[in-house]
């Protein structure tokens, strides 16, 4: 029962967050160029809406184009339970569970990969080709980085690693943290489809990959793929936070504050980025992407170092 | 365990069952039961054609032998059952003899093995020399010294290496699997490849004293075939060939796992040991489930379209769709996702790797952390390759409709294939599902044999650790299914409004289109492969598209086997030039060679009675 309710009062706080995050960021974006911009609930009141249209599929289609929003939303889904509010334990931990982690978020590239390619468009093919191509890259970097962090918290469960309720010591593991966290910062941008690796304002001119992919859906199946979209930079922006906030206050309410102040702070950052960056051409992202792998792999030697 | 001995003239014969080998013989009785009802009706087409009772001779002899193989407690039996597992596999393969191209990987298949056979004949000779006996419970209570352990493993590696396909070794693999029919193809990659497996466990089993670097050794080798396997995968664009390929990207992972038990072995920690020996058998299993599952739909798509080249098909599902799913099913479990068996036992070889991360020395964790960063590469590009193999086979439009030519309605819910075929892939589908969500059972018989590996009295191992996190797998996963179906239901039961009639695909105001203009198998591998050309060699031939008025052009691209083009075939080369040199220069009368016998016996003589 109590672990029913954690799970409920977790969605109700992830699913209300995630939109919320992503209209932070849209508002900085105009912000900074100064306009007024949509407001703060934007993304609500658009999920809403595509919620009430119709679905229009392609007749090239099958079963995997209809399959796919159902998989990547619900593994989504279940994976915002993997991630600790802070000093609320997450309701989803286990000896292990980062493994879970990252093979849920392996199937649902799998069957958004595939339901690009049922379209039969060669756009869509593109950017399932470059998802496929980016991923190798980025799930390589997180298993560096999850390395790092089980070594330095002696566990291998996600709540424990990111230092859920007793912060791993800044003084003590500095240097190696600090690489961990920016290289887990280039991880989140890559794996959401951010400037400088992606573009995701337009559909055609600027986006190269997620928004190609997903080019075809209409209707509560769209809905569903935007909304997997904001889950999962909710769910990396959560990874991070318990990382970089190293105050604990041991009750719910004001850790909630905390948490949710530093994953509007990380919205607010990655709006800043996307204001005064221009997205990188795409044979040079291989590098940013092996840059964040080197930054999580001389963050391994510093831990290895500090062993000795 | 149950051990019975009895007589026959020729040596012992005696066969022991052990933990260990019901791991084999398990997936070998389902294996072969699955195989043998898929050729029933696989084989139809050829009856009257051609004589199929050589064939069902040679399958029924190959059954028995691998049973020898994995039951034989004593040395001749062992090689005995190993030779006639050849041969009957030889003759399997050629079964379409009149094509010369499948005698050369016949043959070749032939060599590969034979050559792995003389390295083991040597291993026991050596084997059998330091314990004074050829039966294994004898020669497991001798205790060698680390010397002849290195040697008797490097002899291993390389005699059950060929057999299984360790990188440089695997070359027979990738010829043999296309040339045989789909359910030998399928035989061949889930069950007679893990016998090297087998033989590999079998002297870790009986030699507890090899040193510390085999450990380390076979971990690399499994990296090392792991991500080779899948990167030649990525390249091939001829089913049966890519599949081949994946075979040796998987039995990279179970030598991971090994690698990994057995360093757990030589530091003292007995459940890392018994759980990256687990992880490896569990995979054993799993990989000779999902890979017969998908040569059989292999096998049907190609029966089909009669061809295996990838990048002429597309739109299979809507012609296929009971062997599209079953292919799908097969795909996400070696892919090693949640929900199927595949990613059960990567989680036990993980789960090793993981805690000899955090409990190893120094010089151990770093290998276990190159393991980690290696698996999960794998898993990425395997995902890769089989989103690119389902994609471009079964999804979109018919590339060439002279090959998937659409004669089925939409209406139609009949099976696309012989209810014989289809029995057996489904069985099999359903057993990835069971595995995956339902474990229990084989996971306790994969831990028992691992700790039988360990050598450890299996009382002092607790796996309750590994047990309580598959558990909350389990339940993860069940609460996977469960939101999918909550999420279903909302996409469905609370629209209000039916969907549109079907369009077209939206192609951003494109209306030139052909299904030609699809992307491809090599387009889509393309990026990948060209970012890793310095360790793969890729090759593209024909040229690009040039000028306004561009004349008729074509491109092909693809991998060639490093191993194949570069060590073997210069190596054979070589040989065969002196073998030439020797055959010219040789004395060509019988009398001479009688001379020689003479002086050999005379010799012989001579060394009795000195």
């Amino acid at each position: 029962m109590l672990l029913l309710k954690s799970i409920v009062l977790q969605w109700l706080y992830v699913g209300l967050m995630a939109p919320f995050l992503c209209g932070v960021i849209i508002k900085t974006k105009a912000l900074v160029v100064g306009r007024v911009g949509p407001p703060l609930f934007q993304p609500f009141y658009d999920l809403l809406k595509l919620t009430r249209k119709q679905n229009v599929y392609s007749q090239t289609t099958t079963f995997i184009f209809r399959c796919a929003p159902v998989v990547v939303l619900s593994s989504l889904l279940i994976l915002s339970l993997f991630i600790p509010l802070i000093s609320q334990p997450a309701p989803i931990r286990f000896a292990g569970d980062i493994l879970m982690f990252v093979y849920l978020l392996g199937i649902g590239r799998f069957f958004l990969i595939a339901s690009s390619f049922d379209t039969g468009f060669s756009f869509a093919g593109m950017g399932a080709s470059r998802e496929a191509f980016f991923s190798c890259f980025t799930e390589v970097a997180f298993f560096m980085n999850l390395i790092i962090l089980a070594l330095l918290a002696q566990s291998i469960s996600l709540s424990q690693m990111i230092g859920a309720s007793t912060p791993l010591s800044w003084p003590l593991f500095g240097p190696a943290l600090i690489l961990v966290v920016s290289s887990l910062f280039l991880i989140l941008l890559a794996e959401n489809g951010r400037i400088p690796v992606d573009d995701p304002a337009t559909h055609l001119e600027l986006t190269m990959i997620h928004e190609v992919m997903i080019l075809d859906y209409s209707g509560r199946d769209l809905a569903a793929m935007l909304y997997g979209a904001m889950l999962k930079f909710l769910i990396f922006a959560g990874i991070l936070v318990p990382l970089l906030v190293p105050v604990r206050l041991g009750q719910a309410f004001p850790d909630l504050l905390v948490f949710t102040a530093g994953l509007i702070a990380i919205a607010v950052l990655v709006g800043i980025i996307e204001s005064i960056m221009a997205r990188l051409r795409l044979n040079r992202v291989r590098h940013l992407l092996l840059a964040a792998f080197a930054l999580a792999f001389f963050g391994f030697i510093v831990t290895l170092w500090s062993r000795l | 365990m149950i051990r019975f001995a009895w007589q026959v003239p020729f040596g012992e014969f005696s066969l022991k069952l052990d933990p260990l080998n019901l791991i084999f013989l398990l997936s070998i009785a389902v294996v072969t039961l699955c195989a043998g009802l898929y050729a029933g009706s696989y084989m139809r087409a050829y009856r009257g054609v051609r004589s199929l009772a050589a064939h069902a001779f040679f399958f029924s002899v190959l059954i028995l032998s691998l049973v020898l193989v994995v039951t034989a407690n004593h040395v001749l039996l062992f090689l005995g059952a190993w030779e006639l597992m050849a041969v009957a596999t030889y003759f399997l393969i050629i079964f379409h003899e009149e094509k010369n191209s499948v005698r050369r990987s016949g043959f070749l298949y032939l060599i590969a093995t034979h050559c792995g056979t003389f390295c083991l004949l040597a291993m026991f000779f050596l084997m059998a020399q330091a314990a004074g006996s050829m039966d294994f419970d004898r020669i497991a209570a001798t205790a060698f010294s680390p010397a002849a352990a290195s040697v008797i493993f490097i002899l291993a590696l390389l005699g059950f290496g060929v057999k299984a396909g360790f990188f440089p070794l695997h070359i027979w693999l990738p010829h043999a699997h296309p040339a045989a029919p789909s359910h030998v193809s399928a035989l061949l990659s889930g069950v007679a490849i893990k016998i090297g497996i087998y033989g590999l466990c079998r002297i870790i089993a009986i030699v507890p004293t090899l040193p510390d670097w085999c450990g380390y050794f076979l971990l690399m080798i499994g990296v090392v075939s792991g991500l080779m396997g899948v990167l030649y995968a990525l390249g091939q664009h001829e089913l049966k060939k890519f599949l081949a390929y994946h075979s040796v990207e998987n039995i990279g992972i179970i030598a991971l796992g090994l690698g990994v038990g057995l360093l757990g072995r030589t530091h003292q920690q007995p459940f890392i040991a018994a759980l990256g020996f687990a992880g490896g058998l569990f995979h054993v299993l799993n990989h000779s489930l999902f890979k017969a599952l998908l040569f059989f739909s292999a096998g049907a798509v190609m029966r089909k379209t009669g061809t295996g080249a990838i990048d002429q098909m597309g739109g299979v599902a809507k012609l296929m769709p009971w062997t599209s799913g079953l292919f799908l099913i097969g795909a996400l479990s070696i892919c090693g996702l949640p929900l199927f068996n595949g990613f059960v036992s990567e989680f036990f070889v993980y789960f090793a790797l993981f805690q000899g991360l955090l409990l190893f020395p120094l010089k151990s964790a770093a290998f276990c952390a190159i393991g980690i960063l290696s698996l999960a590469l794998m898993g990425c590009l395997a995902l890769a390759c089989f989103t690119k193999v389902y994609g471009i086979v079964f999804l979109g439009e018919a590339r060439n409709p002279d090959v998937v030519t659409s004669t089925r309605s939409p209406q139609d819910r009949g099976l696309d294939l012989p209810a014989g075929m289809f029995f057996p892939m489904l069985v099999l589908a359903g057993l990835c599902i069971w595995i995956g969500l339902c474990p229990w059972f084989i996971a306790r018989l994969t831990w028992q044999a691992g700790t039988y590996l360990t050598a450890v009295n299996p009382a002092f191992i607790s796996g309750q650790k590994i047990f309580s996190a598959l558990g909350q797998v389990i339940a993860v996963s069940f609460g996977l299914l469960g939101i999918m179906t909550m999420v279903l239901l909302f996409q469905r039961i609370g629209s209000r409004i039916a969907a549109l009639p079907r369009r077209e695909t939206w192609r951003c105001g494109f209306s030139g289109f052909t299904p030609r203009l699809q992307y491809t198998a090599a387009s889509f591998a393309r990026s990948i492969l060209e970012c890793l050309k310095t360790i793969l060699v890729f090759r593209k031939t024909g040229s690009a598209v040039l000028g306004e008025f561009p004349a008729r052009v074509s491109l092909a691209s693809g991998v060639h086997d490093a191993a194949e083009d570069f060590v073997f075939r210069p190596f054979y080369g070589r040989l065969r030039d002196l073998a030439k040199g020797i055959q010219k220069n040789r004395l060509r009368y019988t009398q001479v060679y009688l001379i020689y016998i003479l002086f050999f016996l005379v010799f012989l003589i001579v060394l009795k009675f000195r």
